[in-house]
Parts: C-alpha cells; structure tokens; sequence
C-alpha cells in the first residue's frame, strides 16, 4: 500500500512532555537506589562487625542493616539534582535511556563522562555484591573437589541391574511428552489466533478476547510445571497421567506464545485478498492466514515435544510418573552407578530428540 | 462533511453507474488523511484510470470501494445499492461482486494455483465444505476454465510461489475472475512486473473489460499503459480529485500537471 500524506500535527501535550520527563528521572532514581543500596552492602559488610550470630556478618545480616530510609532521599535527591543540572554534569543514564545521547556527547568516550563512570560505578559494584550475596567460595571449589568424586565416579560407572526398568520407563516418558503435546496442540492452535495483535484489533468483544487469553497465557505459563504437576497429583492421583496434565498446561500457554508470534508475523496481502472475495471472518482465516502458519507451527510443535521430553524428568521426582520416578529415590539413597544409568537414558533421549527435532524442523520450514 | 445533496445524487444515481462516491473522506487514526473530499462516479463497463503519486490516495479510495478499508465520511453506492455502512452477509455480498487485483499479488504462496483461485468462490461457498476445501465439481471446473482464460491451463496442481511474477498475477486475476464480478479493481497491478510482462497482464484485464463487460477501476503509471488501456482518467494530489479527462487529451503537460513540474513520463517501453 502507497504512503498517505501526512497533515501537520500540533506539538506534544504537556502532560505527556512531563510524563516523558517523570520517568527519566524515575529509572535514575532506581539507578541510584542500587549504586547507593550496594555502597551501604559493601561498607556494612566490610567494616568487620559482628551480627548477633557472633561471627562476620553474613549476607542476610547485611541486608537486615541496610539504611533503606536514607539511601531513597538520598537517591531521589542525587537524581534530581543530576536531571537539573544536566547541563553541566551531561545527561544522566534515565535520561539517555529515555531520550537518547544528546547529540554534542555522542563523540566522548565514556570515560570523559560523568554518566559512564557512574555506569561503570554500577556495574563494579553490582559484580562485588553479587559476589557477597551467593557466598562465592572460589578455593573451597578449587581444592575440596574429592568430596565429590564418588557421585562422580558413580556416574562414569553404571550400573545395569536397573537398565531393563529405566528403558521402560523411558517410554513412558517419552510418550507422557508426547501426549501431553498432542493434548496442546488443538487448545493452543485455537486459542492462538486470539493471542494475536493483528487478528483482534478489530471490535471490541476481540480486543477483551486476546487481553484475557494473553493474562490466562502469562500467568500459566508463570507457575512452574512442577506446581502444575503437584495440583494434578492431588486432583487424579500419582502416575504418569498427572504428569500428562502437567505438562499438557505449560505446553498450552507456551504454545500460544509461539504460535501467536508466528500469526501475528504473516504477510498480510493474502488475508486482504481473501476478504475482498466476500469471505467471512473464518474463511478469512482458514484461507488467508492458516496456511501460512502451518508450517512454522509444525515446527514449533516438535520444539515443544522435545521440551517436554526434558521437563518430564523433574515432573517424574514429585510423582509424576516417567523416568523421574525412580531416579530421585536413588538420588536421595546415593546409589550413584544406577542415577549414572538413568541419567545417560535421559542424555541420550534428549540427545536424540534434539537432533530428529532439529533435522524435521529443517525440512518443514 | 456530508452535502444535502448526498441523498439527491442517490436518486440521480443511473441504472448503469458501477461505482458512486459522495464526498469520501479517510483520516487515519494517525491523523494522516489520505482522502479528502472526493466525488466520483464509474461508469458500468468503463476502463477507468487512477492516477496520482505515491501517498495521493489511489491505495485508499480503491478499498475504500469494496470497504477494505472504512471511510470516515462520505457515502459510496455500488451498482446501485449504498453500502457506506454495509456490514456482515450484505458487506460480503457486496465484496463478492468486486473482484481485486493487486500489485503484490497476494497469492497464498505455499497452496496450488488451483485453490488460490477456487478462494474467489469464497463468497458463495457452502460454509461447512468450505473449511476442510471441498468445493462442488462445477466449481473446480470453473476454477479450471479461469485459469485456460489467463493461458495457465495445466498449471493448477503448482504451488502458487513456484510460479514467475507474470504467470502469479495472471493467477490473481483467475482469482478474480473466478468471482464472476461485475467490478474489478486493480491496485498497481503491473508495478510489481517486469516492463516487458505489463503488457501480457494488462490484457488479461483488458479483456475482461471488452469481453466480459465487466467495469475496472485500475491505478496506473506509464503513460503509453494509459494511453492503450484507459477509456477515462482521473488524478488524485494529496487526497483530493485534481483532473478528469480522456486519454487522448493526456500528455506529458497534464502529466507533469498531476505528478508534478520534475515528473518525467515513464513508459513501459523506455523504463
């Protein structure tokens, strides 16, 4: 379609002019919100004290002591004052985010600014408390890795007394997958023209349509399958069908996901083509967008098997069903020559899978 | 914007007239106004060209006819009945009568030929068969014929995309032959097209045209293409109609007229 002409429009309102300004400010505020929050950290946590433990503070302790108070007037201050005076100290990080880099500070190297060295203030800092907080203990990984040889010798060695029932339960696994795919796949296909932008701008009843869809989606695809698996175990009982549930709810919102993605991506000249025949909305669709998305969702639906494959292992340690089952006793137990055994089962599966998925998908597309 | 004389000019509207437009206006929701103003009335059985630059509002008037896209102001009568605010069966059925071509071709790529063109029974295909592609016999023979008349008989099992460009568009117009309309409207339809194919697709259109008495409204450029095919010009500048005339009083003065004073004319035998 030809490029219409474009009547002058007025200048920006106000309040949006102010909006704009406001959340310059407001993501600078964050920034210092974290650069000072960390300075705090990193002084409380070296200045030696004790916590009520009697031993050097540990990280929870640290963030306990935190001034959270002080640190926000202080970072509402320095951001505040940094956005006025811009002019002499050059643009402030909230502000090149929003507004981009002034065009007389595009040729200074970051080292000239006062906003690159605040940046690479942030990023030091952020490094050395994250160091603090997950307790990183580089020579005890260094030099105590004995400890752990026997797990790994376990595995370099395993066992076949358990390989006839690990096989079967691969198969339960990898058919648990499938029908939890197969079980996705009509919900998702339906549900994902729906999802998608280009499809629903149309009326308002629509519009509601791919809002609510888009929040049912979200909020699914948020609970972790292990939950989903935990609901479906007290609802039809252990085994591998709650399994199929699990899985079948996660692989329903992660589908619409991708498949919306992939209608919403389609060249809209057949859909034209096809409204203008006279046809109706679902001949539109049937004829206009169908077919060309049957492809990538094919595609997209062997991903999500091969996903799935992989999800049903940690499915299988809260009871269910697949290879998971009896790998976790063992885990616990710390038979390691039979995990050894179900975890080269699962490597290979997954292995397998990943390659077919991948060739097939190569084929389709 | 409405005149009182919208409701006359209904009345005036002649048992021939394809297409009547009162005063069409189209603000996008951007605030671009792509049509402002414009009146116009297509005769039945008339080779009408649109001509005008990029951004002039030929794209949009032409869906603003079979209501592709929906004007903010104005009313437009086809063959006769208003449908300026036609919605569901009677805006389908309005659609159905109005085959379309256009400059991209707007093939579902990866399906045959042969259902590219059966799509244009939509409009009055049984619902249900229609979803799972079955079509009546007499159509898939139809769909055929179509095909023999734009010479790709024999092609219809193809996928649309292993197709040239030419033979694509000359698929497009089975597609819209295959409507049996009374209108056709053609956006661009050889722009897309090699200059030395315009002519082969342009007489296919032609010939529904003289043969088939069926009314096209096509926008066009060169300047020899309007000079062969048009029965009647008009021009659109920023929105708004700027010239009516015949071809044979068009010339490079009125081209540069319409497109502006640095415009050379193009013909699809110098480009």
């Amino acid at each position: 379609m030809t490029e219409p002409i474009t009547v002058a429009t007025g200048p920006e309102p106000r309040w949006r002019r102010d909006l704009t300004r406001l959340q310059a400010i407001a993501i600078d505020v964050v920034l210092w919100v974290l650069a000072l929050l960390m300075i705090d950290f990193l002084v409380i946590a070296f200045s030696g004290r004790r916590g009520p433990t009697g031993l050097l503070v540990t990280p929870e302790e640290v963030l306990l002591l935190l001034h959270y108070g002080w640190v926000a007037v202080a970072a509402v201050t320095l951001a505040t004052v940094w956005h006025l005076a811009r002019g002499i100290l050059g643009a402030p990080p909230g502000g090149a985010l929003i507004y981009g880099v002034p065009e007389e500070e595009r040729d200074v190297p970051w080292t000239q600014t006062f906003r690159g060295w605040f940046v690479a203030l942030l990023i030091q800092l952020t490094l050395f408390s994250g160091w603090l907080i997950t307790e990183v203990q580089l020579v005890t990984f260094l030099t105590k890795f004995s400890k752990a040889s026997d797990i790994i010798r376990g595995l370099l060695h395993p066992s076949g007394e358990i390989l006839q029932q690990g096989l079967v339960l691969l198969v339960q696994t990898i058919f648990l997958a499938f029908m939890a795919t197969a079980f996705a796949i009509p919900l998702a296909f339906v549900l994902s023209f729906l999802a998608a932008r280009n499809l629903t701008r149309r009326n308002r009843l629509s519009r509601l349509a791919y809002t609510l869809v888009r929040a049912g989606m979200n909020f699914t695809r948020a609970v972790e399958p292990l939950v989903w698996a935990l609901i479906f175990i007290s609802w039809v009982g252990i085994g591998p069908f709650a399994g199929v549930l699990a899985l079948w709810v996660h692989s329903v919102a992660a589908l619409i996901k991708l498949y919306s993605e992939q209608v919403e991506s389609i060249d809209p000249g057949p859909v034209e083509a096809i409204t203008a025949t006279g046809a109706s909305a679902i001949q539109v669709l049937r004829y206009g967008v169908v077919p060309q998305v049957i492809p990538p969702f094919l595609s997209f639906t062997i991903y999500r098997w091969d996903i799935n494959v992989r999800m049903s292992t940690i499915i299988g340690f809260v009871g269910g069903g697949g290879i998971g089952y009896i790998l976790k006793p063992r885990v616990d137990l710390g038979q390691w020559g039979e995990v050894g055994t179900l975890v080269l089962l699962i490597a290979l599966t997954v292995w397998v899978m990943d390659i077919l998925s991948a060739k097939i998908r190569e084929r389709i597309v | 914007m409405r005149k009182e004389g919208a409701t006359v000019a209904a009345a005036e509207t002649m048992p021939g007239d394809a297409v009547r437009i009162e005063n069409l206006t189209k603000v996008y929701p951007s605030g671009i106004q792509a049509l402002a103003d414009v009146s116009l009335t297509v005769h039945g059985g008339e080779f009408l060209v649109v001509l005008g630059l990029s951004g002039s509002g030929k794209s949009t008037l032409l869906r603003c006819i079979n209501r592709l896209i929906d004007p903010t102001a104005g009313r437009i009568w086809i063959f006769g009945n208003e449908i300026t605010a036609a919605e569901g069966s009677e805006l389908r059925a309005s659609r159905a009568q109005i085959g379309m071509i256009f400059q991209q071709f707007n093939l579902v790529r990866r399906q045959s030929v042969l259902l590219n063109v059966l799509s244009g029974a939509l409009g009055r295909a049984p619902f249900f068969s229609s979803l799972v592609a079955r079509f009546p016999e007499e159509e898939a023979e139809r769909a055929r014929a179509c095909l023999e008349r734009v010479d790709l008989g024999g092609r219809g099992a193809s996928r649309a995309d292993a197709l040239s460009g030419g033979q694509q568009q000359r698929v497009a117009i089975a597609r819209a032959l295959m409507q049996q309309p009374r209108l056709i409207l053609a956006d661009e339809p050889v722009a897309s097209l090699d200059p030395a194919l315009r002519h082969s697709v342009m007489r296919h259109i032609e010939a529904l045209n003289r043969e088939e008495g069926m009314t096209v409204v096509c926008t066009l450029h060169d300047i020899d293409l309007i000079q062969r095919y048009a029965t009647r010009l008009v021009a659109l500048r920023d929105g708004r109609l700027v010239y009516k005339g015949r071809p044979d009083d068009f010339n490079g003065e009125t081209f540069r007229e319409i497109y502006g004073q640095d415009a050379v004319p193009t013909s699809t035998l110098t480009t």
